[in-house]
């Protein structure tokens, strides 16, 4: 008969259902064509659930009987799977056997968020393709609401929390997704859900401050720390007139004795307005050497030195007349008697900082008298006054005075390069120096 | 509290009922996310009892202050009834409305320093420092102190380390409520030097609904580090609503007309010392600034 050729050839494939054509072979000689009808028809209204879970192919069986089952925690996965080497291969290697061991993927939530634990581990948390691989766990299509209703009540709420919790992570350290991640987020929880509202969330905040820095700071930072030096000095000295200048290299010398002593790198920086500010200092007014003051860049902190004099008090201030000559087109100073009105006042009603002149900076790996000395000496080839001013060194000795608990070493695990004397990122008080300190910083001037 | 107690007991249930279907050892902390009753109590740290007391047990009774207390209030409440005859806000109308620039906070002595309140995580339990003092030249305040993100062993949290200023909620007579009035202006101009750090400023205002509350406007404050000054102007229209820390969808600019306080925070993650000189903080007319808000106001996560 024709509906039961038909039949054959719809029901061929499935495997279990050789017995039932049979039977259905049996029945289409007896009974009518509508019974034949609806008893196919309930195979094809099965749920589509069901028809993804089908039962899996014989060699998954096998290898289930090999291995021992078992109670394994997630976690302790990650740890047998790479016991030494803990690389992004391996973990893309430990999700994959956790992928494949179970078609159904039971314990996934709970697998992933022992995956996110461990990323920091691994090294593999600022990753995308891993993101985008671990997202791939979720089985597809299954948490995705399919009426209104499901969609009202949070529709697996636990593997929601689970896809959101993800996204925190990859938010947590700054990675923007891409749309890879939007689309296996769409096919695992729907468009809906909250995984892909987050996923909104992200893709609209992040573009919008992602370039909001002024002083942008790259994410990979010069290893080396002569570049590493230049660069934040060239941050700090806010001109881009200013040239950097390398006093010397890291090397390691012999000594006489024949010790093996390493001498650290100075690098200074100094702009042609420093310079003619220091030209133009009294020679009988010290200059100082302060430091070391912090500077942070994303997660290391660098330190630098600076030269500066304390403001010159208002007695001795020349003031420098404007050379009517210096501009012909138009008047640099104009005598006029004019009131300002309310409404033009551009200034703010506060008293103007004067910490003093800066006249250079300096970084160096070693903080001590002996290596900025070397880095004074360099800086008098360019402004012969560093040779008549006497310079005084105010680098920080002993711990902060405020805190009152003389613990000034324990703060400092972070820090890149040992230093000889004690850090303490305010600016200290060497105990030798009677007179007040004044402040040690000059205001931002023409840029 | 009931509420709280009830609902905090179902997430636990649940995920207990999960854990049977798979046979698994609970290898993570199980997720549960505090569900927020409507009514939000003061904040209890996590892991602390609660206090049982009384709202009038709190109080004590002292006779010299509550005179001191006395003189001050009336004093505050006669300069209010003459301000009134100077001009609105205590300013000559012309003033009030030609003003440019206004310096609201100024580090000139240590009770300016009175203005300030300084919080770090060890609220919660956490190992942040921070602290405030007068710079080195009584013209600025120098706030100083160490970044830790280890977070507290209470169960709870997951991520700590942040350390925050914010200034103290200005108060009339009797302790009435005061609020800053910047209607007429639309930048907030700052003059501070810090360690290259990133910061962010936090505003919040006056609001008509007990929910809205913790609802606060923020910007980031990038510092360049170095000894040079470094002044910084920011825009009331970039400030973005935020509440309880997290951003929220429907972002509308800062109404200027009632702000109760401004604040700086400090959380990039980055342990160790930091350091933040401030000189003053004002508020300007910029006429070239044009904009009204930078963010989208249209709704752009529509429900289903």
């Amino acid at each position: 008969m024709n509906s039961t050729r038909c039949l054959l050839l719809l029901l061929g494939r499935s495997g279990r259902s050789a017995v039932q054509h049979a039977a259905l072979l049996q029945s289409a000689s007896s009974s009518q064509p509508s019974v034949l009808q609806s008893k196919v028809l309930r195979h094809f209204h099965g749920s589509s659930a069901c028809a993804k879970n089908r039962p899996v192919p014989g060699q998954f069986n096998e290898d289930d009987k090999k291995r021992d089952r078992s109670l394994v925690a997630h976690e302790d996965l990650f740890e047998q799977l790479a016991k030494d080497v803990k690389t992004k291969a391996t973990f893309n290697k430990v999700i994959e056997v956790f992928t494949k061991r179970d078609i159904r993927r039971r314990g996934h939530v709970e697998f992933i968020y022992a995956a996110l634990k461990k990323m920091p581990e691994f090294g593999v948390e600022r990753d995308l393709a891993v993101y985008n691989k671990l997202l791939d766990v979720f089985p597809k299509e299954v948490f995705v609401p399919r009426n209104f209703i499901q969609r009202m009540f949070n529709h697996y709420p636990r593997q929601q929390e689970c896809g959101v919790q993800v996204l925190e992570q990859m938010e947590n350290y700054g990675i923007m997704p891409n749309v890879e991640t939007k689309v296996l987020l769409v096919q695992i929880f729907g468009e809906k859900g909250h995984p892909v509202r987050k996923y909104q969330r992200l893709m609209y905040w992040f573009p919008k401050f992602k370039n909001i820095n002024p002083f942008p700071v790259p994410k990979q930072l010069p290893e080396d720390p002569v570049d590493l030096a230049r660069f934040s000095l060239t941050r700090i000295a806010n001109d881009l007139d200013a040239k950097v200048t390398v006093y010397q290299l890291p090397h390691t010398d012999v000594t006489e004795s024949g010790a093996e002593i390493t001498l650290p790198h100075i690098i200074g920086i100094q702009s042609p307005s420093q310079m003619e500010l220091l030209a133009k200092h009294n020679p009988n007014r010290p200059v100082f050497v302060e430091g070391p003051f912090p500077l942070w860049l994303r997660k290391t902190c660098v330190y630098y030195y600076i030269l500066r004099a304390d403001p010159t008090p208002p007695e001795e201030k020349v003031e420098e007349l404007y050379d009517p000559e210096r501009c012909l087109d138009y008047p640099l100073q104009l005598d006029l008697d004019l009131d300002r009105d309310f409404g033009d006042e551009e200034s703010f009603d506060v008293e103007d900082l004067d910490e003093g002149p800066v006249f250079a900076m300096c970084m160096t790996s070693q903080g001590d008298q002996a290596t900025l000395n070397q880095w004074i000496s360099g800086l008098q080839e360019n402004n012969p006054i560093l040779g008549q001013v006497p310079t005084l060194f105010r680098l920080d000795s002993g711990p902060r005075e405020l805190q009152g608990v003389a613990d000034g070493e324990s703060h400092h695990s972070y820090q890149p390069h040992p230093e000889t004397q004690g850090q303490e990122p305010e600016p200290g008080e060497e105990a030798e120096v009677i007179v007040e300190e004044e402040p040690r910083r000059s205001q931002g001037t023409k840029q | 509290m009931l509420l709280q107690k009830i609902t905090r007991l179902r997430p636990v249930r649940l995920l207990s009922s999960i854990h049977q279907q798979q046979l698994l050892l609970p290898s993570t902390t199980a997720l549960s996310v505090p569900r927020r009753s409507v009514i939000q109590n003061e904040y209890r740290r996590p892991g602390q009892p609660r206090e049982n007391k009384f709202p009038w047990q709190k109080i004590n009774f002292d006779f010299s202050k509550g005179l001191q207390g006395i003189k001050k209030h009336f004093a505050l409440l006669k300069k209010e009834f003459l301000a009134r005859w100077v001009g609105p806000q205590g300013k000559p109308i012309l003033e009030h409305m030609l003003e440019q620039n206004r310096v609201i906070w100024e580090f000139r002595g240590p009770e300016s320093l009175e203005q300030w309140t300084l919080s770090s995580d060890q609220e919660i339990g956490g190992q942040s420092e921070i602290y405030l003092k007068l710079g080195k030249n009584t013209n600025t305040c120098f706030l100083y102190g160490t970044l830790s993100s280890v977070p507290p062993r209470d169960g709870e949290t997951r991520y700590s380390g942040y350390c925050t200023m914010r200034s103290k909620q200005p108060l009339a007579s009797f302790d009435r409520k005061e609020h800053y009035d910047w209607t007429s202006f639309n930048t907030l101009h700052l003059r501070v030097r810090g360690d290259g750090r990133p910061w962010m400023i936090n505003l919040a205002a006056e609001m008509y609904f007990s929910h809205q509350k913790d609802d606060i406007y923020s910007y980031f404050l990038y510092t360049r580090g170095g000894p040079y000054w470094q002044e910084v102007k920011i825009p009331f229209s970039k400030f973005f609503l935020s509440h309880r820390g997290r951003i929220q969808d429907d972002q509308h600019p800062v109404w200027l007309d009632k702000v109760n306080t401004i604040g700086f925070t400090l959380g990039d993650k980055a342990d160790g010392p930091f350091q933040l000189e401030i000189d003053f903080i004002g508020v300007c007319k910029d006429y070239a600034h044009t904009e009204e808000f930078a963010y989208e106001v249209y709704k752009r996560n529509p429900e289903v």
